[in-house]
C-alpha cells in the first residue's frame, strides 16, 4: 500500500518521528547513565550460550510458559510475537512514509498475512489481559495506571492497523499480486462509498503517531522491558545458579557488599529497568506466602526507584554515597533477613532478574560493613569461627557418629576413591547422624571405596556466605580446600545439598575443583548398575520434598525420584502443585536455619500443610515424606511435631529408605 | 572518658579439654583460644558507651597476667574506669578484678550489667533484680552477662584489628604473692546411660520411675 504521506506529509511524519525518537533517546540516555553508576561487571564471555538464551528465553518465551502460568504466558507470547512482526511492519511504514523506501519483503503476501493474523491475536490477548486486571485481579500483581495505559496504547495500535489495512483493501490500494489477508476479508466494515481512502489515511496516521508516542512513553514505564529484556537476558549471569558472586581480594576492599548504589553492578540496575512488575517472583516466595515482610518484586523495584531518585545526585558528585540500599525508605533489613535463598523467584522470573544476588549483596553490607546481622546469625557465625560448625558443638567430636561402623578416615585410608563430606548437620545432629549411618551402610554394601575426614572436616561455609559473611565463607572454604589437597581428594560425596552446592559450584572460585556428587545421584547410579540390591518391603506411600539446593539450584529433580521408584513397595507421591521447580522451601536455607522465625506462619508448618493437602486431593495422605537434605529433615520433623502428627507423617531421608532395604550380599539377609 | 578492659585468653567453650599426662595441666594442642565470655561482655559494655560517645577511648589489655603487672598498665594509660569480666571461664577464680582494684587502691564493683559512664551510674545485678550504684573517680568494674550479647565484629573492624600492633609485656619480674598450685586435674566421669521405659503400662512406668528417683537417684 502506498502511504498517505505525499508532499508535506512526509515532512510532517519526519518531524513527529524525530520528536518520538528524540524523547525516547533523551530519557534512555539518562537511564543509561544511572545504570553506569553500578560497578563494571564483565558479562561478555560465552557469547554462544548468551545467543542461545536469546533464542529460548527471549524469542521462544520459554520462561513465560511455566506452570501454572500457561494461559497467561501464551497470551503474552502472542502479544510479543505480534510485537516482533508488527514492528517490522512499523519500520516499513516509517521508512516508506518518510523516505519512500520499502523494506524487503514488506509487500509479500506472507508478511501482510502475518501482520493481519497477529494483529487479531494481539487484540484477543490484550482483551484477556485487560479482563484479568479488571475482573480477576491477580493477588501479587502490581496494578497501576501504567498497565492500563500500555494495554490501551497497544489496543489503539491494533485497531488502527486493522482499520487502515481493511480500508486500504476496500480502496483497492493492495498491490496486484497480493492475496487479501484473512481478517481483512472476514471483517467487512461498511464503509460509505468513496470514504475508504480517507479512512485509510486517518487510521494510518493514528497508528504511526501512536507508535511514536508509545516510544516516547517507554522509558518511564514498565513496558521498557520490551527493550531491556534483550540485553538483560543476554547478560544474565553465567555462574551456576547455586553460586554467589565471589569477592576477590576481600582483605583489600574498603567497602563490603552493597553499601551504596555504586556497589551494585550495572547489571543489577538493568534488572530494575527490566522488571515487568508481573509478580511471579512474589507469587512463589515462601517468605511472602507465610506473612514475612519480604517481597522479592519490591526489592527489585525499590532498588530501581532509589536509583531513579538519587541517580542525579550520585552523577553530580562522584564522592556522594547516597542512601545505603539496605536502608532505603522502602526496604528494611528485616525484609532482607527473611529470604531463604530458595530461588523460587529466580526460577520464575521471565526476564532473568537475579533477586538473590541483590539480597545477598545487601546482607553482605549489613553483616560485614555494619556488623548488624541478627543476633542469632552472629552467634552461628561465631560458632563457625570457633568450633567449625554453626551449632557450636565440640569440633573434636565431629567424627563420633561413625564410631564402631568401620568407616575409615582419610588418614587411615589415604587411597580411598571418594571423600564422604559429612557436613555439620549429619555429624552433630542426632536425627541426621542416622542419615550419615544410612549412607555409610549403602556405600559399604556397594563396596564403594570411601573415607571421611572426621575432626579434620570443618563447616563448608555456606551458612556464613548466605548470611552475608563472604569473609568467613572464604576462610572456611580455604581450610577445607587445604585439607582436601593434603589428602589428594578428587571425588566428593555430600549427603547435604548445601555442602554439595558450595563445594561443587563455589569452591572453584577459590581454585578447588573436584568431582562432586550428591549422595542420591551416586545411589541412583549404584542401583542402576546393580551394585546394590534392594530387598522387599511393605507397601507405603512416600511424598518427595524437593530440597531447593538440590532441585532449583542444581537441577537434580529426577535422580532422587528414580531412587524412590526403585524401592520395592514405595509408591511415590508428588506434592502437587509444589514439586520440582515449584517446590516449596522448608524454611531453613539462606542461613535461616539458625535464625528465629517470629513473624507470620513458620515456613515449615506451611510445607507440612501442603503435603497433607496434596495427599487429601489425591485421596490418601502419604505415610512418609522423604527428602535429601538434613535441614529439610529437621524442619519437616519440627513441622509434623508441632502439628502432633509425627506418627501419621514421618519425615525421612531417601537414603534411610534405601539403607533399610539393602540386602547384605554376604549373608543374603534383609536388614 | 577513657575505659580500659582486661581480657584473658581461655580455651573456647566448644573445645573438648583433655587433661595432660602430668595430671595437673591441660593439653593445649588443638585448643581454640577465645576471649573469656565475661570479658566479651565487658568489651560490649565499653563499646556501647563508645557508640553513643564517639570520643571515648577504649583500650584492651590481655591476656591477663597478674594484677600487679596490670597496675603498671593502668598507671601508664590512666583510664577513668577499668572493666574486667567477672571471672575467666577456665579457672573461674574471679580474682584478678578485685586484686587489681586493691593494687590500685580503687573501689571495685562486681556483677555490673549496665554502664552510664558520664553520670557514673551503673547497674549491678543482685538476686532477683539490680541495684543502681554510682562511682566517682577511678574504679574497677567486673562485668556480668547481660541481655545484650557481645557484637560480631565488622569486617573493617577485623581488618583494622589485624593490622594493629599489640605490644607484649613481660611479667617475669613480677613476683606472684599468691602461693597456690594445681595438685590434680581429671576429666569428669563419663555419663552413665539413661534408663528407657519402653512398651507397657504408663501407670506402672510412673510408679517405677518414682521408686528409682527416690531409691537410686535419691532426688525425691
Amino acid at each position: 500500500m502506498i502511504p498517505p504521506t505525499q508532499g508535506l506529509g512526509a515532512l510532517a511524519l519526519a518531524a513527529v518521528a524525530a520528536l518520538g525518537v528524540g524523547a525516547f533517546a533523551y530519557r534512555a540516555w539518562r537511564l543509561y547513565r544511572y545504570l553506569r553508576l553500578g560497578w563494571d561487571e564483565d558479562r561478555r564471555a560465552n557469547v554462544g550460550r548468551r545467543l542461545k538464551d536469546e533464542l529460548v528465553i527471549y524469542l521462544l518465551q520459554r520462561k513465560l510458559l511455566k506452570r501454572p502460568y500457561y494461559l497467561r504466558g501464551l497470551a503474552h507470547a502472542f502479544i510479543f510475537w505480534g510485537f516482533i512482526v508488527i514492528t517490522l511492519g512499523t519500520a516499513d511504514l516509517l521508512a516508506s512514509g518518510i523516505f519512500g523506501l520499502r523494506m524487503p519483503g514488506a509487500e509479500s503476501g506472507a508478511f501482510v498475512w502475518a501482520v493481519d493474523v497477529f494483529a487479531v491475536l494481539v487484540l484477543v490477548s490484550i482483551a484477556l489481559a485487560l479482563g484479568r486486571r479488571l475482573f480477576f485481579k491477580p493477588p501479587r500483581m502490581h496494578i497501576a495506571l501504567d498497565g492500563y495505559v500500555i494495554l490501551t496504547l497497544i489496543a489503539v495500535l491494533m485497531v488502527s492497523l486493522l482499520l487502515f489495512e481493511h480500508a486500504g483493501v476496500a480502496a483497492g490500494y493492495l498491490a496486484i499480486r497480493q492475496s487479501v489477508p484473512p481478517f481483512a476479508q472476514l471483517l467487512p466494515l461498511p464503509f460509505p462509498a468513496g470514504s475508504a481512502g480517507g479512512i485509510f489515511a486517518a487510521a494510518w496516521w493514528v497508528h504511526v503517531v501512536t507508535v511514536l508516542g508509545f516510544l516516547a512513553y517507554l522509558p518511564q514505564s514498565k513496558h521498557l522491558h520490551i527493550v531491556t529484556t534483550l540485553p538483560n537476558v543476554f547478560f544474565r549471569s553465567e555462574r551456576p545458579r547455586g553460586a554467589l558472586r565471589f569477592v576477590d581480594k576481600i582483605e583489600e576492599q574498603e567497602r563490603f557488599g552493597a553499601a551504596t548504589l555504586r556497589d551494585l553492578s550495572w547489571k543489577q540496575h538493568l534488572d530494575g529497568y527490566t522488571c515487568t512488575e508481573c509478580g511471579r517472583c512474589s507469587d512463589n516466595c515462601p517468605a511472602l506466602a507465610t506473612g514475612k515482610p519480604l517481597d522479592p518484586q519490591k526489592i527489585v523495584l525499590d532498588l530501581r526507584d532509589l536509583l531513579l531518585k538519587e541517580g542525579d545526585l550520585l552523577l553530580k558528585d562522584p564522592t556522594a554515597t547516597g542512601t545505603a540500599p539496605a536502608h532505603q525508605l522502602q526496604t528494611k533489613p528485616d525484609e532482607l533477613w527473611a529470604c531463604t535463598t530458595c530461588a523460587a523467584c529466580v526460577e520464575q522470573c521471565p526476564v532473568t532478574i537475579e533477586h538473590i544476588d541483590k539480597i545477598v549483596d545487601m546482607r553482605r553490607y549489613l553483616t560485614m560493613q555494619e556488623a548488624a546481622a541478627p543476633p542469632e546469625a552472629q552467634r552461628a557465625m561465631t560458632n563457625i569461627e570457633r568450633a567449625g560448625n554453626p551449632w557450636g558443638e565440640a569440633a573434636g567430636t565431629r567424627g563420633d557418629w561413625a564410631e564402631g561402623l568401620g568407616v575409615p578416615t582419610f588418614a587411615e585410608k589415604p587411597d580411598a576413591e571418594y571423600l564422604y563430606f559429612v557436613g555439620c548437620a549429619a555429624s552433630f545432629d542426632r536425627r541426621n547422624q542416622r542419615v550419615a549411618k544410612a549412607l555409610a551402610r549403602i556405600l559399604q554394601g556397594a563396596g564403594t571405596s570411601f573415607a571421611i575426614l572426621a575432626a579434620a572436616e570443618t563447616c563448608n561455609g555456606d551458612p556464613a556466605r548466605r548470611m552475608g559473611n563472604e569473609y568467613l565463607w572464604q576462610i572456611q572454604a580455604q581450610r577445607n580446600i587445604e585439607t582436601f589437597g593434603r589428602y589428594n581428594v578428587r571425588k566428593i560425596i555430600a549427603s547435604c545439598p548445601h555442602c554439595f552446592n558450595t563445594i561443587a559450584n563455589e569452591y572453584p572460585q577459590l581454585g578447588g575443583a573436584y568431582q562432586v556428587v550428591h549422595a542420591l545421584q551416586l545411589v541412583q547410579d549404584l542401583i542402576s548398575e546393580k551394585r546394590i540390591a534392594l530387598g522387599p518391603g511393605v507397601a507405603e506411600s512416600v511424598a518427595y520434598h524437593d530440597p531447593c539446593y538440590l532441585g532449583r539450584h542444581n537441577g537434580i529433580y529426577e535422580d532422587p525420584r528414580a531412587v524412590l521408584d526403585a524401592i520395592d513397595g514405595v509408591t511415590r507421591m508428588e506434592i502437587e502443585p509444589h514439586h520440582r521447580e515449584r517446590g516449596f522451601c522448608c524454611g531453613a536455607g539462606g542461613g535461616r536455619m539458625w535464625m528465629e522465625e517470629k513473624v507470620g506462619q513458620r515456613v515449615n508448618h506451611r510445607r507440612v500443610e501442603q503435603i497433607l493437602a496434596a495427599g487429601d486431593a489425591k485421596g490418601g495422605r502419604p505415610a512418609k515424606v522423604a527428602s535429601g537434605c538434613p535441614f529439610c529433615l529437621i524442619m519437616l520433623d519440627e513441622g509434623v511435631g508441632a502439628k502432633g502428627i509425627q506418627e501419621e507423617l514421618k519425615p525421612v531421608d531417601v537414603l534411610e529408605l534405601v539403607a533399610a532395604r539393602i540386602t547384605d550380599p554376604k549373608e543374603g539377609l534383609t536388614a | 572518658m577513657r575505659l580500659l578492659i582486661c581480657i584473658k585468653q581461655v580455651p573456647d567453650s566448644t573445645t573438648r579439654v583433655k587433661v595432660a599426662t602430668d595430671g595437673r595441666s591441660i593439653v593445649t594442642d588443638g585448643v581454640t583460644w577465645s576471649i573469656s565470655p565475661y570479658d566479651e561482655y565487658a568489651i560490649e559494655l565499653a563499646l556501647e558507651h563508645k557508640d553513643t560517645a564517639p570520643d571515648a577511648v577504649v583500650s584492651v589489655v590481655g591476656p591477663l597476667g597478674i594484677a600487679d603487672a596490670l597496675r603498671a598498665v593502668v598507671e601508664e594509660l590512666k583510664p577513668d574506669l577499668v572493666l574486667c569480666g567477672r571471672q575467666a571461664s577456665d579457672d573461674d577464680e574471679g580474682f584478678v578484678g578485685p586484686a587489681l582494684a586493691e593494687a590500685l587502691g580503687w573501689p571495685h564493683v562486681s556483677q555490673v550489667t549496665r554502664l552510664e559512664p558520664d553520670s557514673g551510674q551503673l547497674w549491678k545485678e543482685v538476686e532477683g533484680g539490680h541495684e543502681v550504684w554510682k562511682v566517682s573517680g577511678g574504679a574497677v568494674l567486673t562485668v556480668q552477662k547481660s541481655a545484650k550479647d557481645p557484637r560480631y565484629p565488622s569486617l573493617p573492624g577485623i581488618m583494622k584489628a589485624k593490622k594493629k600492633e599489640i605490644p607484649e609485656r613481660s611479667v617475669a619480674g613480677v613476683e606472684d604473692p599468691v602461693k597456690l598450685e594445681i595438685v590434680k586435674l581429671e576429666p569428669p566421669p563419663a555419663r552413665g546411660g539413661g534408663k528407657i521405659f519402653k512398651d507397657g503400662d504408663t501407670k506402672a512406668h510412673a510408679a517405677e520411675l518414682a521408686t528409682l528417683l527416690r531409691d537410686e537417684a535419691k532426688v525425691l
